[in-house]
């Protein structure tokens, strides 16, 4: 790469990236010939073609593969891979359990993103206020994430025993009744939630301490000036403020949200009651245990459809604030 | 442009690229030497790739048998791969099967073949073969050999059977008053007789009498469920495109009898497997539900064991079991060599299954089971009998150990066993869950 820099350097003139239009390269050279516009083209394509590759492999493939799959009866045996059209579709739209788990997951999603938001954002807020030893507190709370949803999923496990977990044994020295934690229907979604909280909040409360570490101080000085406290402060300046951070950190959520498995088939494989099971894992079942590929792959594709309406919407709401 | 002189500089290139084809060449050539001259004898040993699903005391007896086939037969040598227990295992072994790079021997459950070999995804056995190392349908009892059949075919031979049994704690019994004269746990015969006696127990333990840890497994739920049932005398049969036939009065008393048990008194209503096994272990019950490989796990922890097959409720002696069964993965090329090695290895470890037996699985060969060696064995030889009475699954490619069908079961029936909901509620959900699996197109 230096043998490089060093010609670019010697040419003494910007050189020419990939992605710049024909028109623009022209107009910082100053005068190309035509062949060497196509050449830079070409070198542009070449530069993407590792990518573009990657990209047709194992994302446009599988991709058109699977949607193919899905209009066919594939069974993981290999039996009987006629091309069906549509009935797996009507199938699925017809299948109670199909809509048990997309509603488990969407189910999931809200009662998880709130919770992830807000107190990622506290989080951020309490760090940001400058008490001392921040390291510490980044380090506490940035450190549960790194762990492999099988160790957080196993730790979870035993702290929710409900004869010899912690959290039960804590509950009984306080005077407070036993909780079925993962075998109560009512419950077990919401001991996942504070699992999954535990485990991923502080991604989010990072990127929201790095957008709160950009606020221009001079706001909160004059605000001080003019006499708002710091409750006005938070509410006047910093929120709004991190306006397009939270619209990013909800999308982004709301994505990771959607796709929930890891931890519900480690910690309650789906039960009690399938009250926990997520599509994903009814997708994981149709398909792989229960043989049938080309329904499972149906399956996915309309929870496909349900994430690329939540991509779309999200692209609306950028698209609004920063117009 | 000269950015990309590296990319035009074919003078370097050129050279390095032919400097770097001798290199590798050399590499090759030398490998290819070592092959022919120095490793002749080690080259003639051949690799089978084994796969199975058996870990902690289990896998630590299977690798032990595998390493004692391994030096009796120096021509191959087994390589085993573990996986996890359930839908992991029966995931990977239909996949690699499915897309041809299979290993040339696995462990199934007897009960998951029906899922298995219609799809071809198993070869059946050659009896011939195997009857040249000594194994014949002789070498098994009635039950078990009727099992290893699909279609005419054999398509898996059984190491074992493994029923659901009873520990009980021989002190705890003793000082409940419950001891036969002849040592063993006194017989009842009625759902009231046992939960008499499970209370019995409790007065001595202060906990519970029974210990079962059931929340969150459906296997565990369907294990002790279908006991019950099959005591009943009743049948169950599951036909794709047919609703699935079964005796409901039968289903709907057992499960109010398992329910009956959590009463916080017989037996802990909020339990799961490790806390039934835990609680026991420590003396904290009397008596435990459970599979007959819990028992190095009891007889580790100290406590005075002893087994026997779950009482007779319901009038017909029967336990829920399943066998460890050696199967063929298709091949898409069968090496002919390698074929003959699994069936001596396999006939090898039938042999030398007394050492299974010692991890509380009852032996499938019949010369181990009528040894003398295996008779000695305690409490095992006190659960033999299970091998008579034992119950699989109902055959369908979506029934059997680990498979999604107990998962419904667990779904459909937990809250029958908590309380919460009718017994009969709970069993109407279970037969429309199967009746939709029954529905849909036969995968396999």
């Amino acid at each position: 790469m230096s043998s490089l820099a060093t010609s670019h350097d010697s040419e003494g003139q910007a050189g020419s990236l990939p992605g710049l239009s024909r028109q623009k390269q022209f107009n910082q050279a100053g005068s190309r010939s035509r062949s060497q516009g196509s050449r830079d083209n070409l070198n542009g394509w070449a530069f993407a073609a590792p990518f573009l590759a990657f990209f047709l492999v194992f994302l446009v493939w599988p991709l058109l593969y699977g949607l193919y799959m899905s209009m066919t009866g594939k069974s993981l045996t290999g039996a009987n891979d006629s091309v069906i059209g549509f009935a797996n579709y009507a199938e699925a739209l017809a299948d109670a359990d199909m809509w048990h788990s997309l509603g488990n997951t969407l189910y999931f999603t809200v009662i998880s993103t709130i919770p992830l938001v807000i107190v990622a954002l506290v989080m951020a807020a309490l760090v940001n206020v400058g008490l001392p030893a921040q390291w510490l507190w980044r380090l506490s709370y940035f450190a549960p994430y790194l762990l492999a949803s099988t160790v957080v999923s196993l730790f979870f496990t035993w702290m929710y025993n409900p004869q010899l977990g912690l959290i039960n044994d804590t509950l009984v020295k306080i005077g407070l009744p036993k909780v079925a934690w993962l075998n109560d229907p009512g419950v077990a979604m919401w001991a996942i939630v504070i699992a999954t909280l535990w485990w991923t909040v502080g991604f989010n409360f990072l990127l929201y301490l790095a957008a709160m570490q950009n606020i221009p101080a001079q706001h909160y000085e004059a605000a001080s000036l003019d006499g708002a406290g710091a409750w006005r402060q938070f509410f006047s300046i910093t929120l709004p403020q991190l306006a397009p951070t939270t619209v990013m950190i909800v999308l982004l959520q709301i994505l990771a949200s959607l796709k929930i498995f890891d931890q519900v088939y480690q910690m309650t494989a789906g039960g009690p009651g399938g009250a926990t099971r997520p599509v994903v894992q009814y997708i994981f079942e149709t398909g792989f245990t229960g043989y049938r590929l080309g329904y499972s792959a149906a399956i996915s594709y309309i929870f496909f459809g349900l994430i690329v309406a939540v991509s779309v919407i999200q692209f609306f709401i950028t698209r609004r604030r920063s117009a | 442009m000269k950015q990309f002189e590296f990319f035009e500089g074919r003078q370097l290139s050129r050279r390095q690229l032919l400097s770097g084809t001798a290199a590798v060449g050399s590499v090759f050539a030398a490998a290819a030497l070592a092959g022919c001259g120095g490793n002749a004898s080690a080259a003639a040993v051949r690799d089978i790739q084994f796969w199975h699903l058996l870990s902690g005391g289990d896998g630590i007896k299977m690798q032990a048998m595998i390493s004692k086939a391994n030096d009796g037969n120096p021509g191959f040598k087994v390589h085993p791969t573990v996986l996890a227990w359930g839908p992991p295992y029966y995931t990977k072994l239909a996949m690699a099967s499915a897309g041809g790079r299979p290993p040339q021997l696995a462990i199934m459950h007897a009960s998951r073949v029906p899922g298995y070999a219609p799809g071809g995804l198993i070869d059946p056995w050659d009896l011939d073969q195997l009857a040249a190392f000594g194994v014949t349908p002789q070498s098994f009892a009635p039950r078990i050999w009727d099992k290893s059949q699909n279609n005419g075919k054999i398509f898996s031979i059984a190491l074992d059977s493994h029923p659901f049994v009873m520990f009980y704690n021989r002190d705890v019994a003793g000082k409940a008053g419950l001891l036969a004269g002849n040592g063993l746990l006194q017989e009842v015969n009625s759902p009231e007789d046992f939960l008499a006696m499970a209370r019995e127990m409790q007065k001595v333990t202060k906990a519970h009498g029974l210990s079962f840890g059931y929340l969150g497994s459906g296997s565990q739920m369907w294990r002790l469920f279908y006991t019950l049932y099959k005591q009943h005398g009743a049948d169950m049969e599951l036909t794709p495109g047919k609703p699935m036939v079964a005796d409901n009065e039968a289903a709907i008393e057992s499960l109010e009898f398992m329910a009956s048990l959590f009463d916080d008194t017989i037996a802990a209503q909020s339990g799961d497997i490790s806390t039934g096994i835990a609680e026991f272990a420590r003396g904290g019950s009397g008596m435990l539900f459970s599979g007959v490989w819990e028992l190095p796990t009891m007889k580790k922890a100290g406590i005075p064991v002893d087994a026997a097959t779950i009482p007779t409720l319901y009038g017909t002696p029967a336990a829920y079991a399943d066998s460890h069964s050696f199967v063929l993965p298709r091949q898409l090329n069968v090496d002919d060599a390698k074929r003959r090695d699994v069936y001596k290895f396999v006939s090898d470890i039938l042999k030398g299954s007394l050492s299974w037996a010692e991890a509380g699985h009852i032996p499938a060969y019949q010369p181990v089971v009528q040894s003398q060696a295996y008779r000695d064995l305690t409490p095992q030889i006190h659960y033999a009998n299970a091998a008579d009475i034992i119950a699989y699954d109902p055959e369908a490619w979506f029934s059997g150990s680990g498979s999604d069908w107990q998962t419904y079961f667990a779904e459909t029936v937990q809250n029958v066993l908590l309380g919460r909901d009718k017994a009969a509620d709970g069993w109407d959900a279970f037969v429309r869950r199967t009746n939709t699996l029954l529905s849909r197109p036969n995968p396999v």
